[in-house]
């Protein structure tokens, strides 16, 4: 049983762990401007095909994971400050539509570049081994996908609490208006804090690549569970969205155990119970959004 | 716009659409696609109901649309349902889907809706998908077009009649969808888009009347649904998936938000435009995104609104609510954004 259930549970903090970043990536830019990312998937794929191409030119796998995600930042700061920056001030569901294009069009286009099936992406060869653990044995990979993405989070963390501008986008969180009268360049707020969405997407891109694989809809399908574990989350809440990660990707994993047809379905059943019990989600604030 | 003009009008189209069968052999156009015109109208009305006229992201539609196709699929294959039976199963089981999500969804504004629509609207992705002994999974599954009518007198159906059961389906449903948003209900739904705040001073529920409207969205949605399933002969689990929702939206903004006729102008350019461009280009999703762009970016008013709003300035709107600009509210308190 142990030998079973311990991976498993493993593998479900693995899960946990991108859903989370990907989540936190969602609500950043929610939370701040209103918009619900559909193009936050196409972003991860973006920077792990990146990384792909680089590291089958020669480059290190270091150098990838940090490069691509900033490549991946580039691109979707000049997005957003071309195609998402008009439509703040129009109702929330027209942005939503016009990435929801953007993620259409990236796909195809994905697939124009790098074909329809799946490219191989392998972790390091320093990273492709099994670590025992005593009770269980666990691919070194994904103990470092927990690690980087545990870094990512304290790193933003810090970001947004210790640092002038991290204060500022929260300040601008509560009252965007105000925060501008105080002399803030709001837009660049808003173009660093979607960059800053993008870069956490393309990190969890990258490493989903080498761990669930790569294909031109595979950061799609990280998508629903994102914004599954945004609600459990709570919107408004950074924190909620890595409690709301780490528990469905824990459902998954273990509904995966017992019950292998349900693994998806077991999410939507733990957002309806969270919702039952609590409306706003686990940490969601009362009086955003509506 | 007079009533007069408006049944004018009205029969006209009706008349053009009479004579599609005719018509559209000139134009190279197979008959089934204006089936599918007008099918898909009738859950671009169903997204209009409550993204149009309510003012709510309605993202999950998709989730109802499939009810209804997979309903009216899995009773003529299990249960060998006639064709109105099917459809009536198909119905029925979108109406319980939203009996079902409408709890969640109902206290939820903006965004929030939105997300929780998407998110909801997928679980039924993932039943169909993944429960492949019954739905065939991501295969879908098949079907033999069911008989109409009562046993002793089958009658079956071909491409020609079902355009005019799909022509009829869609006259009754755009009637029940205009005196659904023409009454003293469908005023308060826009009234609540306007300013929910003002809606529930005056002592309305406005979460009731939202829910109702989500019943008949779901309703709508649903018979769309089941009458697409028979019309490709086909049930698949991409009919519930979060991208079909969103092609009901984007029909619904190419039409106009919140006009009677708009759901059906809007359909016409998603599925014929569709059709002609996958023919010429595999790379149709490019495209498709593309129009989705440049729709929210050039004419967030979709085509008949931007119409509208050209000849409101000259004289007075054609077949357009006059109260239907969707930017053009005072923003209430329930919605957020900078």
């Amino acid at each position: 049983m142990i030998h079973d259930l311990a991976p498993q549970i493993f593998n479900g903090l693995v899960l946990g762990a991108f859903y989370a970043i990907v989540g936190i990536g969602l609500s950043l830019i929610m939370n701040l401007t209103g918009t619900i990312n559909m193009a936050h998937g196409s972003f991860m794929t973006l920077a792990g095909y990146l990384a792909f191409t680089m590291v089958s030119r020669g480059t290190s796998f270091w150098f990838a994971l940090i490069a691509a995600p900033l490549i991946a930042v580039v691109v979707g700061i000049v997005v957003e400050r071309t195609l998402v920056r008009p439509l703040y001030k129009r109702e929330p569901f027209y942005s939503l539509l016009m990435t929801f294009g953007l993620s259409l069009m990236a796909e195809e286009i994905y697939r124009l570049i790098w074909g329809a099936n799946a490219v191989p992406f392998s972790p390091p060869p320093g990273l492709a081994s099994a670590v025992s653990l005593g009770f269980m044995s666990f691919p070194k990979f994904r103990i470092f996908i927990v690690i980087v993405l545990v870094i990512a989070m304290i790193g933003l963390a810090l970001f947004l609490t210790r640092t002038r501008f991290g204060l500022r986008l929260r300040a601008a969180v509560q009252d965007t208006e105000m925060i501008a009268a105080l002399g803030t360049n709001t837009q660049l707020l808003y173009a660093v804090n979607f960059g800053l969405g993008i870069f956490l997407a393309g990190i969890a891109g990258v490493l989903a690549a080498g761990m669930l694989g790569l294909s031109p809809t595979s950061g799609n399908a990280l998508l629903m569970p994102a914004f599954v574990t945004v609600i459990i989350g709570g919107m408004g809440s950074l924190f909620g969205s890595i409690v709301g990660g780490l528990l469905i990707g824990m459902a998954i994993s273990l509904t995966t155990l017992w019950i292998p047809a349900a693994s998806e379905v077991s999410m939507y059943v733990l957002m309806a119970l969270v919702l039952m019990v609590r409306p706003r989600g686990l940490f969601g604030e009362e009086g955003i959004f509506g | 716009m007079k009533a007069r003009t408006e049944l004018l009008a009205a029969s006209a189209v009706v008349a053009l659409f009479a004579a599609a069968p005719y018509l559209a052999p000139l134009v190279h156009l197979d008959i089934s696609i204006v089936s599918e015109v007008l099918v898909t109208a009738i859950a671009v009305m169903s997204v209009n109901l409550l993204l149009g006229y309510t003012g709510l992201p309605a993202f999950g539609n998709a989730a109802y649309f499939g009810l209804g196709a997979y309903g009216a699929a899995l009773s003529v294959q299990y249960l060998g349902f006639h064709f109105i039976e099917a459809i009536l199963v198909g119905t029925a089981l979108a109406f319980v889907g939203g009996l079902i999500l409408a709890p969640f969804l109902l206290r939820r504004r903006g965004i929030y809706f939105g997300l929780l629509s998407i998110a909801f609207g997928q679980v039924f992705y993932f039943i169909a998908y993944r429960d492949t002994d019954l739905t065939g999974g991501e295969d879908g599954m098949t079907i033999t077009r069911p008989y109409f009518g009562i046993p002793p007198a089958h009658v079956a159906i071909h491409e020609l009649s079902f355009y005019y059961i799909a022509l009829v389906a869609f006259v009754l449903a755009l009637i029940a969808f205009r005196s659904v948003v023409r009454s003293p209900f469908g005023r308060t739904l826009v009234a609540i888009r306007q300013n929910e705040a003002r809606v529930r001073f005056l002592g309305l529920n406005s979460d009731r009347f939202i829910f109702v409207a989500l019943l008949i969205s779901a309703t709508m949605a649903g018979v769309s649904g089941a009458l697409f399933a028979l019309l490709i002969n086909f049930a698949y689990p991409l009919e519930l998936d979060w991208h079909q929702s969103g092609y009901f939206v984007l029909s619904m903004i190419l039409g106009g938000a919140g006009t009677v006729w708009g759901s059906l102008a809007g359909a016409f350019i998603y599925v014929i435009g569709k059709d002609i461009i996958s023919t010429i280009t595999p790379l149709w999703q490019i495209f498709l995104g593309a129009l989705f762009v440049a729709c929210v970016l050039g004419f967030p008013r979709g085509i008949l609104g931007s119409l509208a709003a050209l000849l409101a300035r000259s004289s007075a709107p054609a077949g357009v609510d006059p109260n239907a600009t969707f930017d053009a509210h005072t923003p209430s308190e329930v919605n957020v954004g900078p």
